[in-house]
């Protein structure tokens, strides 16, 4: 605290330097954290999170974790999300949304 | 059929065989026998004399023995086929054995002692010998006359050698076998008694007594029966032995102590492992060391447990290991060891834990090799003293559990929580970036130290938790000391627990090397474009769901961050599809360069700090309510980065620093001094911490929660209908790996499941549920 007194005396000569801005930014390192652009966090046909890779990913690469991932989401027309490997066994049943029962067709996927 | 023709034969006396009458030859085959028991040199054309003279009279008809076999099948016995000579001369010899036996006992039936034993293994060696050579004169004998009374069931008829066996058995063992006997074990008790003896003497003797037992039942049959022996020798040899270790050992007990007596027991079993090898009947062992044993370990049992003890107290590793080779020799013996041990462990690692005091809360370090120290030196101890035995390191393991798990410092923070917690950060601590990082081989070597508690933990889903936040924060940060050891440590935990445990530690590995690709085509993209960005822009790019981060509230951003996070976002989508962006500005920081001061300074700052000290590029004084109208940044949170600029003497206030108010002006302290031109300002918020702590175990119990559910749902669905009792022990096993859950917790998640319709009560059954499909 008293610090803070001795540094109130000096404060004068504080506003020399105008030329440039005071504080200029050079470096930024951010952190962000990507998901799916979804309505609902879970994919509906194997209850899982539509982050995390659907349970028969998880069930392979358990065998082999050092392959990479990649279950991706897919969407369809209605807007609902599904992981793309869940969706596609489920069409060879039923090619309706299993939320909606709209026809189902691919509006885009995931990369 | 050959019975009929040689009754033919014989009453026709077919010419070529002789008539011998025994009397013919006796008189010589006598003398050349005599000559042999009186143990006289003998030429060979002597020796096949005398065998001819067998075989002569063995292969001669005889009227008489015609005659007895006749009246014999009138009495209707069953008799054999061919007529074989042999029964008096089988006689003849049995009597000059016997007569030859009855001479030599006068001459010894008065020694004692030793004079007995020379005696009698004298005689046994030359009597054996003699008796062997009269075999082989009658071996013809033996090949046809006994051979064949045998064959027919005769009982008291024996090869030549068996009969001396068994005559020397009834004329001169019987008389003379409890003198030497005595004599033998007198002289044992010498050798125990340190003197030295002639081993020969006693190991003649037990030869003999082997080679006596005779089995009669079937003499065909190969093999002793050992009976004259144990019943001789062998009894008689345990109760002595018995009776000289008792007064031995309670004697010795009396004046030494247990080490000593430890070293006396160790060296007495292995006299008497060698006294069988030299001398007694390799089927003696077993039981001399049963008695052995009994007598001078298992008596004494109680005083070794009570010894044990001081010795662990006082670290006699080597008095140990002879107590446990000891013991071990005892069945079930071991027992009482193993609980003293693991109490004594246990008491160990808690006393080494008390007395690091508080230093051991506060200092992971400290805490975790206090912990190593008291397992290596135990480990140390079962795997030698103990020979690694699988119930001592079953002791070790639970006394470690015990330990590690409830201590001073547990209860102190009044949670087993805290040692997982203790333990991951002292893998931080080992895996940061720092001045003191060891040699690669060294820290692998450390890691799997930290395996060794790991192991012990109970709560292997709290060092989860915490493990995966102080990863996240080196990895973001760039802060660990090797790529490799944080493989290495990820793959140590995928080991212990599973690839379930380890999958979003794996994932954030990832992220991070997709995010160096990432960085690398954003600057390739940016220098290929027209307008590059005017300040130099990473980011880290993370899998939502792995990493165990908070979402940052909104706020505004500077506009010349504002640019950047525009010109990634559309590079961004133009890489991937459907994914959206969550910028963690908590996380973000950068450097700023200062214009205003003495020198150019470049601070290291938070992305809120940043947001803060550029507004003074305005103006120079903001009272904080203008700074949260300019910034957006929460109130309570803008007071704790002002208090940390205020506290870095960057900003200065008139008012009380502890005090301040939404109307406390706040000014730049444009007379910043700072000895280093590169100040790092980014220090972390108290209250972040704190909230940090909180919500770490706040989600510990909620995670919780849900994976006892899940275990109960498991369970349930298998089972379909189960008591309450056996649905609690079932959780309880399945999820012991990760952590123990409390049973009031899982009924609380019985009355969820139930209340969400997965379980209901079994109508009419007490304490029973049913899973609802």
């Amino acid at each position: 605290m008293g610090d803070i007194e001795q540094d109130n005396s000096e404060r004068a000569d504080g506003e020399n330097n105008k030329a440039d801005k005071l504080f200029t930014l050079k470096k930024w390192n951010a952190v962000a954290m990507w998901s799916w652009d979804v309505e609902c966090d879970t994919c509906a046909i194997c209850r899982v999170q539509v982050m995390d890779a659907c349970l028969r990913c998880q069930a392979e690469s358990k065998k082999d974790f050092y392959e990479k991932q990649d279950c991706v989401v897919v969407w369809g027309e209605c807007n609902h999300s599904f992981h793309y490997c869940c969706m596609s066994l489920w069409v060879k049943q039923n090619n309706r949304c299993p939320l909606c029962q709209q026809e189902w067709s691919i509006q885009r996927m995931g990369k | 059929m050959s019975g009929y023709r040689s009754s033919q034969s014989s009453n026709q006396g077919p010419p070529g065989l002789k008539q011998i009458d025994l009397d013919q030859i006796w008189g010589d085959l006598r003398e050349g026998i005599e000559q042999v028991y009186n143990r006289q040199g003998m030429s060979k054309p002597r020796y096949i004399e005398l065998y001819t003279h067998v075989y002569n009279y063995c292969t001669s008809v005889h009227q008489q023995m015609n005659s007895r076999q006749s009246s014999k099948s009138k009495k209707g016995q069953i008799t054999g086929g061919a007529q074989l000579v042999g029964l008096e001369l089988y006689k003849r010899l049995r009597d000059f054995l016997r007569n030859y036996l009855i001479t030599l006992l006068k001459q010894g039936i008065d020694l004692m002692d030793e004079d007995v034993l020379q005696f009698y293994t004298r005689q046994w060696e030359e009597y054996q010998f003699s008796s062997k050579v009269l075999n082989g004169v009658c071996a013809y004998l033996n090949r046809h006359w006994v051979r064949r009374e045998c064959e027919e069931g005769r009982k008291g008829i024996y090869e030549i050698y068996q009969l001396a066996l068994v005559t020397w058995r009834d004329n001169l063992f019987k008389h003379l076998n409890r003198q030497v006997t005595n004599a033998v074990l007198k002289l044992i008790e010498r050798e125990r008694n340190g003197e030295t003896i002639n081993t020969r003497l006693v190991s003649g003797v037990i030869n003999c007594y082997v080679e006596l037992g005779l089995n009669e039942e079937d003499p065909g049959a190969k093999g002793q029966t050992l009976t004259v022996y144990k019943e001789s020798f062998e009894n008689l040899f345990l109760e002595d032995t018995e009776r000289f270790y008792t007064r031995e050992s309670s004697e010795f007990l009396r004046h030494n102590p247990v080490t000593e007596y430890m070293k006396k027991v160790e060296q007495r079993l292995q006299e008497e492992q060698k006294r069988v090898q030299v001398y007694l009947h390799q089927t003696t062992h077993e039981r001399l060391a049963k008695t052995c044993e009994r007598v001078l370990i298992e008596k004494h049992l109680d005083i070794f447990h009570a010894e044990f003890q001081n010795l662990l107290d006082s670290d006699k590793n080597v008095d140990l290991g002879r107590m446990y080779q000891l013991v071990a020799r005892i069945t079930n013996g071991l027992g009482e060891l193993r609980n003293l041990l693991e109490i004594h462990i246990a008491n160990q690692g808690l006393a080494a834990i008390d007395k690091c005091g508080d230093s051991a809360a506060n200092d992971p370090k400290i805490y975790v090799n206090t912990i190593l120290e008291v397992h290596k030196k135990y480990n140390a101890l079962v795997l030698i003293a103990f020979n690694n035995d699988s119930g001592f390191v079953a002791a070790l393991d639970k006394a470690c559990g015990r330990f590690i798990n409830t201590n001073s410092v547990t209860k102190a923070a009044n949670s087993s929580s805290k040692s997982p917690e203790l333990l991951a950060k002292y893998c931080d601590v080992l895996l940061k970036k720092s001045s003191k990082n060891p040699e690669e081989a060294e820290l692998e070597d450390t890691l799997n130290q930290v395996m060794v508690v790991f192991k012990y933990i109970e709560d292997k889903d709290v060092y989860q938790k915490f493990y995966s936040k102080m990863l996240a924060k080196r990895l973001v940060q760039h802060m660990s000391a090797s790529d490799d050891a944080e493989a290495s440590m990820i793959s140590k935990l995928k080991q212990a627990c599973g690839f379930e445990y380890t999958s979003k530690l794996q994932r954030m590995f990832q992220d991070i090397g997709v995010s160096k690709d990432l960085n690398e085509h954003f600057r390739r993209h940016l220098t290929n474009s027209a307008e590059p960005l005017d300040i130099d822009f990473s980011i880290q790019v993370l899998s939502s769901g792995s990493w165990p981060f908070q979402q940052s509230f909104t706020f505004s951003l500077p506009t010349e961050l504002e640019r950047s996070v525009h010109r990634f976002t559309t590079f961004y989508s133009s890489q991937h599809s459907g994914r959206k962006l969550n910028w963690l500005y908590n996380m973000s920081k950068g450097e700023l360069h200062t214009n205003c001061f003495k020198n150019r300074y470049t601070l290291q700052a938070s992305t809120y700090q940043m947001a803060v000290l550029l507004q003074y590029n305005t103006s120079t004084s903001w009272t904080i309510q203008q700074l949260h109208e300019s910034t957006q940044i929460k109130m309570d949170f803008l007071l704790q980065v002002i208090q940390i600029l205020l506290k870095a003497k960057l900003l200065i206030t008139n008012d009380d620093e502890s005090e301040l108010g939404s109307s406390s002006t706040i000014e730049l302290f444009t007379g910043y001094k700072n000895k280093k031109l590169r100040v790092n300002i980014n220090i972390p918020m108290k209250t972040e911490l704190k909230i940090e702590q909180e919500t770490t175990h706040k989600h510990i119990e909620e995670d919780r929660k849900l994976l006892i559910q899940a275990a109960i749902v498991r369970i349930m669905k298998m089972r379909k209908v189960l008591k309450h009792q056996q649905l609690v022990a079932e959780v309880l096993n399945q999820l012991s790996s990760r952590f123990k859950p409390r049973v009031h917790v899982i009924k609380k998640c019985i009355d969820i499941l139930i209340e969400k319709e997965y379980l209901e009560r079994t109508e009419g059954q007490k304490d029973t549920y049913s899973y609802l499909a």
